[in-house]
């Protein structure tokens, strides 16, 4: 299992994953962004939440995303965020880059293994 | 947004909470539909939530500004802290505003004199002329005079200088303005002023035209001169004011001129006459000069160079070997003082050392003690960073305070500075704190409190909280790693003291040799002072002299004076060398002659200044104008010129003053001219001839006294006042005082590295004993078990000692290695002692182990007082 540290990369990654969730999902709450993450990796990614706030407060002062109050689906009160129009277009940047990353590494390592 | 985030923290705050409370609760029922009991649904959620303060933490870091919000908080909570532990506060401000306040006022020194520009418009571009004599006459003499023929051609072959100026300084005697007065009058071409960038403010400067010899006779005064003679009249100008009995016109004021002009008072134009012009081989002029922008010095150099060898292959009689040198004005006016300051600055330098790391240990120890508190803070979610930015604050706070003492401290140390300063250091009257100071004040305090916090913040920085919990309340452990670093901290404070004691020992001793040399003379109970007699009032050298003999006549008449006589400069102030022609020797070009030193004494100078004689006679009343001319040499000069010869009865021409020979009719003994420090070169041995046979206008009087010489000033001024009215008496000194200024800056240089070498001393000494006795106090328990079980009061004595000095041995181990390797940039100040010199390094060495021992003999006595009752009971 990975766990997700406080570096640059994991966080930019971890960014990155919580768009794409947003995307997905549309409006959504902290808890399920973070049960979401963990669905879609397999159970392989277990998020500390710890860091996963100060990650959508990030994501909120870029400007990505936005956040109100509402209710959950069994009467909760939570805090539920949602995609801006530039956090859109991060997603398409973000993706595009991250794309390009791994296939270099992929070369990279498939490379470095001959 | 981010700063916004800074302020409106409450409300955020509250949302957070709320934020990760609903969290939670969405697990716990995520949970329980997966079918846990309440609390292992609830114990999960938390623990996958992981740590809510961790998180809130984390949260707020990204909030804010984390670094400005957690800054400000760090120094409010530093200074909190500070204020709880007033003791531990005073002591750190004190140790560091002790270290800062040295620094602060040396570097204002050295801010004023060394880093400062000249306060001269484009003072980058000013440099002063010299030539550089030829060392077969001019032996160890790096730079000469000027003469003014060469000037003369200097100037009409370089293009290296925007404009060039030659003066020459003397006293005149201003009369018919109050009391009659020597001034200061500076002889200069037109140039001069325009060069420094100095504009009249009243009337006109010097036309071009005025460096020849011609037109009225005109004068500038200088302004502070003016408001003080003249009350700041401007009716002055136009008017004539009597200088050496000649009227000269006031055509305008100048502004008071700083750096190496601060004591002129009249300017008069250079009014050379067509002999001065052609003079070439009489060196008596100053030079400076602006560069031409663009050009540099080593340009100017190479330009001048080419025309000293052009003039040397065109004058080979006057010029062979005789070049030009070119030096920065700053650089020329700072000299030799440069280097005694860069080793005061270098030496306040380890004292702030010493006192950062005397800091450091304090700092180590109470954060020791407070282990509990910061591993608590650790576990309650405090980022390990945080704790050390914490410890740091808490470290700048107390620079700062140190920083503020130290300031106070050198602003008024500055002042005392300045006036032990003074006879030695140029420009210091320009020496004053700025904000180039209060800059440098700002950054060595805050640099110094973190270095200083550096220490226990990286100790911190490795230790395991769990470990700190364990060991409970005021039971540190003293075997752990921070002995360590407090015992590299106590080699560094040893090593540091160390080093400035050996600094200070050698220039002690090089002082001590000093004033050992022998100067060949007396200088006990004898008063000096210079009387400038007026060449308009007194035209002969006949009636210079009458007025001399009857001024000494007096003098020897004043209750108290045991003898007195003249001469034209006093030994270890310089004076006149001279080409010389001898007996026996082949007639040879002027400036292949061999060079001695000149002086001419009135008879009974030997016999007051106790002056010994070899051989021979002194000169009489007899030895007058117009009689045989006679001449008194040293030994040296007897040795040198007549090897192994009766040298009485032979003769020697003084070809610069006359053609006829001189017949030597004594040898005395050899006297310091020069200075204390020069080993005679050839150009240093003596020839003495009778003031009464050669023209001057100008002596020292010297007198012997029975009692304190410095009480006869009042009596010789009225005596000299009794027989001219009109004529005054200048630089009175005992010639105690003519050696002690011989000295220069040394005595201070002295004087202040050992107070900085005491005051490292004293730090590491404190070092010392605080480290030992944290350490006893840690092994209190372990003590008092060994004395329950019988161990004898010595042995445990002896083992706290032996403990003790070892990092005080280490220290002083490795000082003795760096203070070998440093003390090469104190070597111009060395005299009579070699830089490595045993005695020195063996004594400081001993010193620093003595005070070891005593700062470790206290604390080490005090635990063996514990009671093992007490102590075992306490647990």
């Amino acid at each position: 299992m990975t766990q997700f540290e406080k570096n640059a990369v994991w966080q930019g990654t971890l960014s990155l994953m919580v768009l794409r969730t947003l995307l997905t999902m549309g409006e959504q709450h902290g808890y399920g962004i973070a049960r979401r993450i963990e669905q879609t990796s397999l159970g392989k990614l277990t998020i500390n939440y710890g860091t996963l706030y100060p990650a959508l407060l990030k994501l909120e002062q870029e400007g990505l995303i936005s956040s109100e109050w509402g209710v959950s689906d069994n009467n909760r009160k939570a805090k539920f965020y949602k995609l801006t129009k530039a956090g859109r277009k991060q997603i398409e940047r973000d993706t595009k880059q991250w794309e390009e990353t791994s296939a270099i590494m992929t070369r990279f390592l498939a490379g470095s293994e001959e | 947004m981010r700063l916004l985030g800074a302020f409106g923290s409450k409300k955020s705050e509250r949302e957070l909470s709320a934020e990760i409370e609903s969290h939670l609760q969405m697990h716990v029922d995520d949970n329980l539909r997966a079918g846990m009991t309440p609390a292992e649904a609830r114990r999960r959620a938390v623990i996958a939530l992981g740590s809510v303060e961790g998180t809130k933490e984390a949260y707020r870091d990204r909030r804010g500004l984390p670094a400005i919000e957690s800054l400000v908080r760090d120094v409010r909570y530093g200074i909190r802290t500070l204020v709880k532990s007033p003791g531990f506060a005073v002591a750190g401000i004190v140790i560091l505003g002790l270290g800062i306040g040295v620094n602060t006022a040396i570097f204002t020194v050295v801010n004023a004199v060394v880093l400062r520009p000249l306060p001269f418009a484009d003072a980058d571009r000013i440099v002063r002329l010299w030539h550089t004599p030829p060392q077969s006459t001019f032996a160890g003499m790096d730079v000469f005079p000027l003469s003014p023929a060469n000037f003369i051609d200097w100037e009409a072959q370089s293009d290296v200088f925007e404009r060039m100026a030659i003066y020459r300084g003397g006293r005149w005697t201003l009369t018919g303005q109050g009391e009659p007065d020597a001034v200061v009058v500076y002889r200069g071409s037109a140039a001069l002023l325009p060069i420094l960038g100095v504009q009249p403010m009243l009337g006109r400067g010097f036309a071009r035209s005025e460096d020849n010899e011609g037109g009225p006779r005109t004068a500038l005064l200088v302004n502070s001169f003016w408001r003080t003679r003249f009350g700041g009249d401007q009716s002055v100008i136009g008017r004539t004011i009597t200088l050496d009995r000649r009227p000269y016109t006031v055509i305008g004021i100048v502004p008071d001129l700083p750096a190496f002009m601060e004591n002129v008072n009249v300017f008069v134009p250079l009014s050379w006459t067509p002999r001065e012009r052609a003079t070439r081989a009489n060196h008596n002029y100053r030079g400076i000069a602006k560069l031409k922008p663009g050009i540099d010095v080593v340009r100017a150099n190479a330009d001048m160079t080419a025309i000293s060898k052009r003039l040397e292959a065109q004058y080979p009689e006057d010029n062979k070997d005789w070049g030009a040198l070119v030096r920065p004005l700053q650089e020329d006016m700072i000299g030799d003082v440069r280097s005694s300051l860069m080793v005061l600055l270098g030496s306040v330098a380890l004292v702030l050392l010493v006192a950062c790391a005397n800091l450091a240990n304090l700092m180590l120890v109470r954060t020791h003690g407070r282990a509990r508190e910061i591993a608590v803070r650790g576990a309650l979610g405090a980022s390990r960073l945080r704790v050390v930015q914490q410890l740091l604050a808490e470290g700048a706070v107390l620079g700062i305070g140190g920083g503020a003492v130290g300031f106070a401290a050198a602003y008024f140390g500055v002042g005392l500075l300045k006036t032990a300063f003074a006879a030695a250091l140029p420009r210091a009257n320009e020496v004053a704190v700025d904000t180039g100071v209060l800059g440098f004040t700002a950054a060595i305090a805050v640099t110094a409190g973190l270095v200083a916090a550096f220490f226990p913040a990286w100790q911190l920085s490795g230790r395991d909280a769990n470990e700190a919990l364990k060991i409970g309340p005021g039971r540190g452990n003293s075997a752990g790693g921070d002995g360590k670093v407090r015992n590299v901290l106590v080699v560094s404070e040893v090593a540091l003291a160390l080093m400035l004691l050996v600094g200070a020992g050698l220039l002690m001793r090089s002082l001590t040799s000093l004033r050992g040399v022998n100067p060949g003379f007396d200088a006990s109970h004898v008063w000096t002072g210079t009387l400038q007699v007026p060449e308009a009032k007194y035209q002969t050298p006949e009636m210079r002299n009458q007025f001399f003999d009857r001024v000494a006549q007096r003098v020897r008449a004043l209750p108290g004076v045991e003898s007195a006589a003249w001469i034209d400069n006093v030994p270890l102030q310089g004076g006149s060398t001279q080409y010389v022609a001898v007996e026996g020797q082949p007639a040879m070009k002027e400036s292949e002659m061999p060079v001695v030193a000149v002086r001419l004494p009135s008879p009974g100078y030997f016999t007051t200044a106790k002056i010994p004689f070899v051989s021979g006679r002194d000169f009489t009343e007899a030895d007058g104008f117009g009689t045989t001319r006679v001449m008194i040499v040293s030994e040296k000069t007897a040795e040198r010129f007549f090897p192994g010869q009766d040298p009485i009865g032979r003769h020697i021409t003084l070809t610069m003053m006359t053609k006829e020979p001189s017949e030597i009719v004594g040898v005395v003994r050899e006297v310091k001219l020069g200075s204390l420090d020069a080993s005679a070169a050839d150009s240093e041995t003596a020839v003495y001839a009778p003031a009464a046979q050669f023209a001057h206008n100008g002596s020292t009087l010297v007198a012997r006294t029975t009692a304190d010489p410095s009480l006869l000033t009042r009596s010789v001024v009225a005596a000299v006042r009794a027989i001219d009215p009109e004529q005054p008496v200048l630089n009175v000194q005992t010639l105690d005082e003519v050696v002690e200024e011989s000295l220069g800056q040394r005595p201070l240089a002295m004087l202040l590295l050992s107070a900085f070498a005491a005051l490292a001393l004293l730090l590491a000494t404190v070092g010392i004993y605080s480290v030992l006795a944290y350490t006893v106090r840690q092994r209190v328990r372990e003590i008092g078990i060994r004395m329950a079980l019988g161990a004898p009061v010595k042995g445990l004595l002896g083992m706290i000692v032996v403990e003790g000095l070892k990092p005080t041995l280490a220290g002083v181990g490795l000082g003795l290695v760096m203070a070998a390797a440093l003390v090469r940039v104190m070597e111009t100040l060395l005299f009579g002692v070699s830089r490595y010199d045993p005695g020195t390094f063996s004594v400081v060495a001993l010193l620093m182990l003595a005070v070891g021992i005593v700062a470790t003999l206290v604390p080490a006595y005090r635990a063996t007082r514990v009671d093992p009752i007490v102590t075992l009971r306490s647990e």
